[in-house]
């Protein structure tokens, strides 16, 4: 016999109603994203061409929701919830709370195989950067495994290579920046970050990286768990702890690497979100890998609105915005997460 | 009661971890449905063996239960080995309910949490004195808790065999026994209890079979009440252990002093 108190004294681990909110949060912040700007465009306006109402907007507001904003919000979208992912998921997979994907070397070498292309004499390689920047990450993430020595042994070595490797990637990087001067420009832009170059090519290619990398990270979410434990404790539940984190590390590595080619290197969103998801559900478990997503959309969709309206017409690197927002929020919660645990 | 429910054969069985060798040619029978209980020095090999058990060690030799391979090509379907560690990882922010549905991850699939499975984990956590913590965080549990909380997971996952690496170390003595107690529930129900442990006299209170390990051999497996009057069990502590029998006549291992 089984009371009601019962069931509910064991209660479900992870509350969708959660995620279902923040998915609604991403959709007002896009639909604003997509309205603000020097040209403003009002709500209903922006609706309506979304879904193609009666009444929908033509001519230039039409081009400027459809070609230019749209694309660039799901830039957003992509990158934001790539990064955020990738970060909670490196978190676990190192028992390490400030692992994110920039430490283990994914971005620095993403970002030198990009450099690469872009500063390559055939200036056709420039089509090819977003293999290059994945290329680059992966072979950095490779190198840091191969430098710490035994696979997965040790995971603050592993770290520490990472961070090895990161440094001589950007050190070479700014290297070929310099002799390829002609090029500074374009390599510096896209190395700041930022969602400018979005447009509808960029948007297909990087969606099918991205959708495929996260969508075997949250496959393997809940099997995540198990790697917060030992080895030997994840075996006897059914998982291969070895091979659940090669599969995670290399989807993470896509991810990050598919998100820093399509937008350049954008800081602190690997960390915090998924710092603030779990400080402000005081849960750990990697069920809650699609509301770190959704939540890493969101809060990368607002940084680029403010990087696009704050000194409208120019616009700051959404770098920036991500550190000056990230930085003092991420340092709320963790004041919170020292008091709670107090 | 005892029906037959066979047994896990180990022969010949050699690990080495880099050059040395941990366990030195290793055979012996581990009986279905009865508690084992490793006994010997630090260093003598007791993890290692459980780990091999496990399936965590590479290892020459064989494992055989009832006649097959446990680790060849035709086995591991349906095999379901609890394992509790001395010291576990444990993770920050996840609660204790969170932690023992764990367990319930190969019966149930990963993140299922089905309704079975949260009557089983709160049977369970009832069992073992949890009932009303199971809010909190494990990583804000006292030493005797987390370990309750591991047996619990370990209960939860239903096993056929469960692996117990010095269980009680962390216990105080009132939930030594009780902890002790609802392993040894577990064998009405067929499963076999594999434990390391460090206190022989409760090694002598719950097993039925001791097998005495140093320097990753064995120097005796037998009855429980046989092996702990044995010569080899002092010999395996250099003869700094004395046996002293109750008026029950239960027996008391205690350190003897020079």
């Amino acid at each position: 016999m089984t009371t009601a108190t019962e069931r509910d004294a064991i209660g479900r681990i992870w509350n969708w109603r959660i995620t279902a909110f923040c998915c609604a949060i991403l959709f007002l912040v896009a639909v604003a994203a997509v309205s603000f700007g020097p040209i403003s465009i009002s709500f209903t306006q922006v609706f309506k061409t979304l879904f193609n109402l009666p009444g929908h907007s033509t001519g230039i507001d039409r081009t400027v929701i459809l070609q230019l904003r749209l694309p660039r919000v799901i830039l957003g979208i992509l990158v934001g919830s790539s990064l955020a992912t990738s970060g909670a998921v490196y978190q676990t997979v190192f028992h390490n709370p400030l692992a994110d994907p920039y430490l283990l070397g994914a971005a620095s070498g993403a970002g030198l195989g990009a450099t690469i292309a872009l500063t390559s004499t055939h200036h056709d390689l420039a089509g090819a950067l977003p293999v290059f920047a994945f290329i680059g990450g992966v072979l950095a993430v490779a190198a840091s495994f191969l430098i710490s020595g035994k696979f997965f042994a040790d995971p603050n070595t592993l770290l520490l290579s990472g961070i090895a490797v990161g440094s001589f990637a950007t050190a070479t990087q700014t290297y070929l920046q310099q002799r390829h001067s002609a090029e500074l420009r374009p390599v510096y832009s896209w190395i700041l970050g930022d969602l400018t170059s979005a447009n509808w090519g960029v948007v297909k290619w990087s969606a099918i990286y991205i959708a495929l990398a996260l969508a075997i990270l949250i496959r393997i979410s809940k099997q995540l768990d198990g790697l917060l434990l030992s080895d030997e404790e994840a075996y006897s539940l059914g998982i291969n702890p070895k091979r659940l984190r090669m599969i995670a590390v290399a989807a993470a590595t896509l991810a990050t690497a598919t998100a820093v080619s399509a937008s350049g290197l954008i800081g602190f969103v690997g960390i915090v979100v998924p710092h603030l998801v779990r400080g402000i559900t005081h849960r750990v478990t990697n069920r809650s890998l699609p509301t770190i997503a959704v939540v890493g959309a969101t809060f990368l969709v607002l940084a680029d609105l403010g990087a696009r309206t704050l000194l409208s017409p120019a616009e700051l690197p959404i770098g920036v915005i991500t550190a000056f927002v990230g930085a003092p929020f991420f340092l709320f919660v963790l004041r919170n997460r020292r008091k709670a645990s107090a | 009661m005892s029906t037959d429910l066979g047994k896990i054969v180990v022969t010949d069985l050699t690990v080495r971890y880099g050059d040395r060798e941990v366990l030195k040619d290793i055979s012996l029978d581990i009986l279905h449905g009865k508690w084992t209980c490793l006994v010997g020095p630090n260093g003598a090999g007791k993890t290692t063996f459980l780990r091999t058990l496990l399936g965590m060690a590479p290892y020459a030799g064989s494992i055989q239960d009832n006649g097959i391979e446990v680790f060849g090509s035709q086995s591991k379907k349906g095999r379901n080995v609890a394992f509790v560690p001395q010291q576990p990882h444990i993770p920050q922010g996840m609660s204790v309910a969170e932690y023992v549905m764990l367990g319930r991850s190969k019966r149930d699939g990963w993140g299922k949490d089905s309704r079975v499975s949260r009557q089983y984990v709160h049977k369970v956590l009832t069992e073992t004195h949890l009932f009303g913590m199971q809010n909190n965080m494990v990583s804000q549990l006292s030493g005797g808790e987390m370990q309750r909380a591991l047996i619990a997971r370990a209960l939860a996952q239903q096993p056929n065999l469960i692996l117990l690496d010095e269980p009680t170390s962390a216990l105080d003595l009132h939930h030594q026994i009780t902890v002790l107690n609802s392993i040894e529930l577990l064998k009405e129900d067929g499963v076999t209890v594999i434990s390391t442990m460090h206190d022989l006299t409760l090694a002598a209170m719950f097993a039925e079979r001791i097998i005495v390990i140093k320097d990753g051999k064995i120097l005796l497996s037998g009855e429980a009440n046989d092996v702990i009057h044995s010569a080899e069990l002092k010999k395996a502590y250099d003869n700094r252990i004395d046996v002293h029998t109750l008026s029950t006549g239960r027996p008391v291992i205690v350190a003897s002093k020079d």
